[in-house]
């Protein structure tokens, strides 16, 4: 043992892999193979479906399709394009974050470290059910309820911000409600939960011997937040904030109550009554669509779920990269 | 075809992970109705060896054998060879206990029969026979009903003895199983592998000397290095092993200079 | 003055230090709102340019006399940590606290189980009611469960028991349909129901649920299985059990709780969507228990269909549905939660 002219392997080395081990398994295996190829099969069909519906559209529009600001079915050639509710998905559902990442991180903060161990379970177990809270009860309340109070939260930035491009008004008397400002803020108190549930997760399972050291050494709660735990967290809370994005992206029904839609790009006018969200595009179109139309709709459907699909890639992505010290280890 | 004596051989065996070689051309043979203790410092193969001996080696993904091992004349790794059939005459105890949490202790008992789809003819009478045969059945018999997990650390593992007992094996195969255990359980488990002896043979890899000593009739020394593969060093009857190795180097181990 | 500075950080406060702190969190408030009063400010300003400082300036300045510096910066974080904390969950308690408060206004025995075929926009409360959208989810979700189940359940299945190295590659894309949007689950039945000429129906309404559910009952059956421990295969497979008998008899009974959780967490997730539904099934506000042909109401298209509705009692049924539809939520959730609890109390019970 140990020499060290090689010695030549003459021994037949077998590969064994650990095989059905009888008929019935030979059915378990396939049978459960099968079932997990469907969600291939599945992501493939509706690629394919909706690509052979859009498909047309794409072609015969162009890349005006996503840069074009003129929805006209009516028109003969017929003109399609989604540029203002492309950007209006993104502006809202990036106000959403903005919004709901600082008090997501608050809330985990306060329910993970500060909260007594009983309250802190009971907070867990509500934020966990209001991230199952439907989004048409969001869109009910955010149309009667929180409309009235964040249009005066509205036209209070606009009195005293206004010289802000992004808070500026033209016609105060028309401005406000049906705003991507109230669209953000819906948007945002349903991703809360979803971002406070992952970070809080994140924060319980950063080592307390981490947090204890850092104390230890006479850290203060701050230096300890900013040294220890932001940094060791913030890859997972990246993930949680790009998972409530997705979320964002795809909502439909609260932002079709709370906006108003209008086929010319917004830019920055967040407190203008005018906004565009492709979901809720889709929704309001649909239901006097001409064939031709619906097509249009598909292929808005297509770049949706495209644009959803890369960044819940990039969440997950990220969320399993930060779990080094996690569960699994 | 008659084997002799020996239960099971082991012939220039080699094992892989991958691609690291773990074990390099072990040959051992363990007779009939004795006690064999594998011994050596961790990680040097002995686990891994064991598993080899009842086909469990090649539950890891890319796990990689050369060799052959003998079990009524027969190469357990041949051709045709199910894995299953080798399973049910090789039986196996662990080294943490495991009863199956969702049975009672009768069912647990009964559960490798049922498993390997065995009809049961008087399983009350198999029952007792296992328990009493794992020196538990006075302790249980009251309670056999009772959730396999309401009994303590030693007791689940004389259960999952009595399991591996219902199969009636030929060879039974146990990893360090005292290692997880007070030493009142672990002396009440090496009794009862000095009474078992007398119908099957018994393969115990084991970290405590004292317990190979004990225990075992025959006794193999394994040794590995930083990525060197391991082998089998010294292999006699304990006797010689412990009071008069040939190899240096288990005359090492057993004084304890190492390990 | 006494030294305020805290030498002794272990120490409890003292009582000066508690009157101090107390002061602080307690004094900015009425004091602000005198102000206010008097002033005739605005509130919603008062609150941010006049009460938020000066709360942050008290608690700052009790955290700097106790602790330095550093204090201050702790006082800082507690300050702007609770506010936040605070800010948000009065939102979200506003959200219940109006569905509650509301749909209470529109609930009654009748309103549950009586449907509206004969109720208009202004009917008065005492007529019609959400029954036909309570089965109508009801029926939705249970067709939708036996196809998601088993299928989600036998994903689960191949990712913890099988050896293929495709493993990782059904994971992605089991992730990749978890964020399918709503709307476009609704577009792709509805593409498949124009391709092929067949009607809109509860059917295809619960097709168009399907593939938001299944991803969810995968993923958490998923985890259910793994927390299984390993070496209860091991000893199955080590007694001579073929893979799917070990399966069967040992890791499912074992996971059965962790299963329940994924089935009821899968339910939670489709019962409140809307947008899928409002592409592949026609309301009705009449009973419809055939899911093949016709309309069918759920709770979530019922909100839909009265929310925005100029009629008092249009919009009364619309919080009553809501509340129907949140209770219904938080039973499924409550009950996966409690089952959940239960599992680790019977194992923490053992040592």
């Amino acid at each position: 043992m140990g020499s060290k002219t090689p010695v030549p392997d003459t021994a037949q080395r077998r590969k064994l892999a650990a095989g059905p081990l009888s008929s019935g398994d030979k059915w378990f295996f396939r049978s459960t193979s099968i079932a997990a190829y469907f969600s291939f099969l599945l992501v493939a069909l509706i690629l394919i479906f909706l690509f052979s519906q859009a498909f047309p559209i794409l072609q015969s529009q162009g890349i005006d399709f996503v840069l074009g600001q003129e929805w006209l079915p009516e028109k003969d050639p017929m003109v399609l394009q989604l540029a203002p509710m492309l950007w209006g998905s993104l502006v809202i559902a990036f106000i959403g974050v903005l919004i709901a990442t600082p008090m997501s991180i608050s809330l985990a903060y306060l329910i993970q470290f500060m909260l007594p161990t009983k309250l802190a379970k009971v907070a867990t177990t509500l934020v966990d059910l209001l991230a199952a809270l439907p989004s048409v009860i969001l869109g009910l309340w955010g149309l009667i309820v929180f409309t009235p109070v964040a249009a005066g939260w509205g036209e209070i930035l606009n009195r005293f911000l206004g010289f802000i491009p992004i808070f500026a008004v033209e016609d105060t008397e028309n401005a406000f409600r049906s705003s991507p400002w109230i669209a953000g803020w819906i948007v945002a108190v349903m991703i809360v939960p979803i971002i406070t549930s992952v970070t809080r997760e994140i924060f319980s399972q950063i080592d307390k011997d981490l947090i204890n050291g850092a104390l230890a050494l006479g850290g203060s709660k701050l230096s300890t937040f900013r040294r220890v735990i932001f940094p060791t967290s913030s890859s997972g809370v990246i993930g949680g904030v790009l998972l409530g994005l997705g979320r964002a992206l795809g909502e439909t029904v609260a932002i079709f109550y709370v906006l108003n839609l209008v086929m010319k790009i917004n830019w920055y006018s967040l407190l203008e009554s005018k906004g565009g969200a492709v979901a809720s595009w889709i929704l309001a179109r649909f239901g006097e669509a001409s064939p031709a139309e619906k097509q249009g709709l598909m292929a808005a459907g297509l770049v949706l779920f495209v644009i959803t699909l890369v960044v819940n890639f990039l969440a997950n992505v990220i969320v399993k990269r930060a779990q080094p010290w996690g569960k699994n280890s | 075809m008659s084997t002799d004596s020996f239960a099971m051989t082991a012939e220039n065996v080699s094992v892989w992970f991958g691609e690291r070689k773990v074990l390099e051309d072990v040959n051992l043979s363990f007779p009939a109705r004795q006690v064999t203790a594998l011994i050596g410092p961790s990680g040097c193969g002995k686990s891994t060896f064991l598993r080899t001996l009842n086909r469990m080696h090649e539950l890891i993904p890319g796990a990689g054998l050369a060799g052959s091992i003998y079990l009524d004349g027969q190469d357990i790794y041949g051709e045709d060879v199910d894995a299953v059939s080798v399973r049910i005459k090789v039986g196996m105890v662990f080294q943490k206990p495991n009863p199956f949490p969702t049975m009672s202790i009768q069912d647990n008992v009964l559960s490798g029969l049922k498993l390997s789809g065995r009809k049961i003819d008087n399983a009350a009478e198999v029952v007792e026979t296992s328990l009493r045969r794992a020196s538990m059945w006075n302790e249980v018999k009251d309670r056999l009903g009772d959730q396999a997990t309401s009994l303590s650390g030693g007791q689940q593992q004389r259960l999952c003895i009595a399991r591996s007992l219902a199969m009636n094996p030929e060879i039974l195969l146990m990893d360090e199983p005292c290692s997880a255990l007070d030493p009142g359980s672990t002396r009440r488990i090496e009794e009862t592998i000095n009474e078992l002896k007398d119908s099957m043979s018994i393969v115990i890899v084991t970290h405590n000397m004292q317990q190979a000593q004990r225990v075992s009739d025959l006794t193999a020394f394994f040794l590995a290095d930083d990525n060197v593969p391991g082998g089998v060093v010294e292999f006699g009857s304990t006797q010689q092993v412990f009071h008069g190795p040939i190899d240096s180097r288990t005359n090492d181990y057993v004084n304890g200079h190492f390990g | 003055m006494a030294n305020f500075i805290q030498n002794q950080p272990w120490k409890r406060n003292s009582v000066s230090r508690r009157v101090q702190i107390l002061l602080a969190i307690v004094v900015p408030l009425p004091l602000v709102s005198l102000v206010a009063l008097l002033s005739g400010l605005d509130p919603t300003m008062t609150f941010i340019t006049l009460f938020l400082p000066l709360q942050l300036f008290a608690a700052g300045l009790v955290g700097y006399l106790s602790y330095g510096k550093r204090g201050f910066g702790d006082a800082a974080l507690l300050f702007i940590t609770t506010f936040l904390s605070l800010f948000v969950l009065i939102l979200l308690m506003s959200v219940l606290w109006s569905v509650v408060t509301e749909g209470f206004k529109a609930l009654s025995p009748q309103f549950i189980y009586q449907n509206n075929k004969y109720v208009d926009q202004t009917t008065s409360l005492e007529f019609g009611g959400v029954g036909h959208a309570i089965l109508g989810t009801l029926l939705l979700i249970l067709m939708t469960t036996l196809a998601a189940v088993p299928l989600g359940f036998a994903m689960a299945i191949y990712l913890t028991q099988s050896q293929s190295k495709a493993r990782n590659l059904v994971r992605t894309f089991t992730q990749a349909i978890s964020g399918l949007p709503s709307v476009v689950s609704g577009l792709f039945i509805l593409a498949i129901i124009e391709a092929t000429g067949i009607g809109r129906s509860g059917l295809t309404g619960a097709l168009a649920l399907f593939p938001l559910m299944l991803p969810t009952v995968a993923r958490v059956a998923e985890e259910s299985l793994k927390l299984v421990p390993v070496d209860l295969r091991y000893a199955a497979l080590a007694l001579g059990s073929p893979n799917y008998r070990a399966f069967f008899r040992v890791i499912l009974p074992a996971a059965k709780t962790g299963l329940l959780t994924a089935v009821l967490l899968g339910l939670a997730r489709i019962v409140g969507e809307t947008a899928p539904l409002l592409l592949t099934l026609n309301p009705s506000s009449a009973t419809n228990l055939n899911p093949f042909d016709g309309g069918m109401m759920a709770l979530p298209t019922y909100v839909y269909n009265y929310l925005a509705s100029y009629y008092d009692t249009s919009q009364a049924r619309a919080w009553g549905a809501s509340l129907v539809l949140l209770i219904l939520v938080a039973i499924l959730f409550g009950t996966a939660r409690i089952i959940g609890r239960q599992k680790s109390l019977k194992s923490k019970g053992k040592k």
